[in-house]
């Protein structure tokens, strides 16, 4: 009878009860080739450790939650499978450049701020009655924005990129892609709002393209080239405000 | 201390961490070796200015090994940051038809390589003719 | 720097303007510099005095034409801005990120210098 296999997990922990500085702890986990490393993480958690925390919610690459650092790199660990790193360790880590709350589990406050920042959703100076119907989109306008609103906030381009380790007042390439994906969006009126707030000096130019955050992303949003569109778009909006200083291109006081 | 969040160092040599990391700081580094260079064009361009004795004197100068090594790496440099501006490109200026987005290549010849060689292509014939 | 309660500075700042020079000035280094170090590094130059001596007549009469005159210009200038506010972000990013509005002046201040010579001497071929 064969011997079962198994793969070996070096997990982060911290608990900040009782850790002043977090430690590695290995687990023999029962390997399986259709098992993902969020699979393994809840083999553990529901057999070996019950005080392993993480995050997670749908197991599809959807939600967003699982995202954490696996030997190294940024990922979904719905999406990492154990037989692309089997018969090596899988050393894994709370996502880079986020404070550690709890073992895998980052505080998410500051991104939810820089998200807030960037003012992600439609902007309207008149809003029509709903008698009135959709505002009405055709598929060329729609194509304008599509790729930046697939976004499920999963951080990984955070932890990709090293611009938001050292510039604490960069807004990121999350917030700064949505922010874009609302500018290009042909129902919106709120760009000179958002451009007033990516204009901010390293809000949005403190990116140097490094291009890591397009890399990592799972669902193919490009925030890299996004933020060198919106930098364009921003320098144009500065050059207006410089020609037309009162009011230009604004179709409402920018900014609280 | 315990009690609160854990805050991982700061990671000074973080370009080291990723080979992504390091090609971009190649590519950051190529505009050293630029400026360099630009500097040295704008003193060719002064020698033109005080007369074609010292201009040929200075293209006299420029001819010895250690310019031409200095001026290959320069090159080598600058050929690099058009590889890498050009790459960047089909991100940075998405061209639309309808909506359907320019596919990346086509964005590449139309908006870099065709110009690029175009322009040198002008240049060496002005200077060589 | 006035700074919001999120700690973050919240009024628009210059940077857009150093942007918009980088990448126009990445633009015409891409296109035109390559060529350029050709011309001047490995074509015009000869250890030959007779060779040199052409190659500097060459070079002043393509330099006296004032199309290339605005063509030199244009592309130097904005190359050297390129550069500069690279250099400026690379070094940022290396861990400078306390001096980066100190960094302005070397850079920005260095592309300037560049500029001013650079017209003085197309004025005078």
């Amino acid at each position: 009878m064969a011997e079962t296999k198994t793969i070996t997990l070096e997990l982060f922990r911290y608990h900040p009860e009782t850790d002043s500085e977090p430690r590695f702890q290995s687990y023999e986990v029962p390997y399986d080739e259709d098992w993902v490393v969020l699979d393994a993480i809840n083999w553990i958690k529901d057999y070996v450790d019950g005080s392993v925390t993480h995050r997670w919610s749908c197991r599809m690459g959807v939600c967003g939650s699982c995202g954490m650092m696996v030997n190294g790199e940024p990922k979904l660990t719905c999406a990492a499978f154990l037989k692309n790193y089997y018969p090596f360790p899988i050393k894994v880590e709370p996502l880079v450049n986020f404070p550690v709350e709890r073992d895998l589990v980052v505080d998410m406050e500051g991104f939810m701020d820089k998200l807030q920042d960037v003012k992600p959703y439609i902007i309207r100076d008149d809003v029509n009655d709903t008698s009135e119907g959709e505002y009405l989109q055709t598929p060329a306008e729609l194509a304008q924005y599509k790729q930046y609103s697939m976004c499920i906030n999963c951080m990984l381009c955070y932890s990709a990129c090293p611009v938001v380790g050292h510039e604490d007042d960069f807004l990121g390439p999350a917030a700064l892609a949505l922010g874009h994906r609302y500018n290009k969006d042909s129902r919106d009126q709120g760009q000179s709002e958002r451009l007033e707030v990516m204009l901010r000096s390293e809000a949005m130019w403190g990116c140097t393209f490094v291009g890591e955050c397009t890399v990592v992303c799972p669902k193919h949003v490009d925030p890299a080239g996004a933020i060198q569109q919106a930098k364009a778009m921003g320098a144009q909006e500065y050059f207006k405000r410089f020609v037309m200083p009162k009011g230009a291109g604004a179709t409402k006081g920018a900014g609280a | 201390m315990s009690g609160g969040q854990y805050h991982r160092p700061h990671r000074r040599a973080w370009f080291m961490e990723r080979p992504a990391y390091i090609r971009f700081m190649i590519r950051e580094v190529t505009s050293f070796f630029m400026a360099a260079y630009l500097i040295v064009l704008i003193v060719t361009l002064a020698k033109v200015g005080v007369g074609e004795a010292a201009a040929a004197e200075w293209l006299q100068a420029l001819s010895t090994t250690g310019w031409k090594v200095a001026h290959a790496v320069a090159l080598a440099a600058t050929v690099w940051h058009t590889i890498t501006f050009f790459a960047a490109v089909p991100q940075a200026m998405p061209i639309y038809i309808g909506e359907d987005r320019l596919p990346a290549p086509i964005a590449k010849i139309v908006m870099g390589y065709g110009p690029w060689l175009t322009a040198t292509a002008v240049i060496l014939w002005g200077v060589l003719r | 720097m006035s700074r919001g309660k999120s700690g973050r500075p919240t009024r628009p700042s210059g940077e857009a303007f150093w942007w918009a020079l980088f990448s126009a000035g990445g633009v015409m280094a891409a296109i035109f510099v390559p060529a350029f170090i050709l011309a001047t590094g490995f074509l015009l130059p000869s250890g030959d005095p007779a060779a040199a001596a052409e190659g500097a007549q060459r070079l002043a009469a393509l330099a006296g034409w004032w199309p290339v005159k605005l063509v030199l210009l244009g592309v130097i200038t904005l190359s050297l801005f390129h550069c500069a506010h690279r250099i400026r972000h690379t070094l940022m990013d290396l861990g400078m990120r306390n001096l980066a509005g100190f960094l302005k002046l070397p850079c920005y201040g260095g592309a300037l210098a560049g500029t001013v010579w650079l017209a003085l001497v197309l004025w005078g071929i």
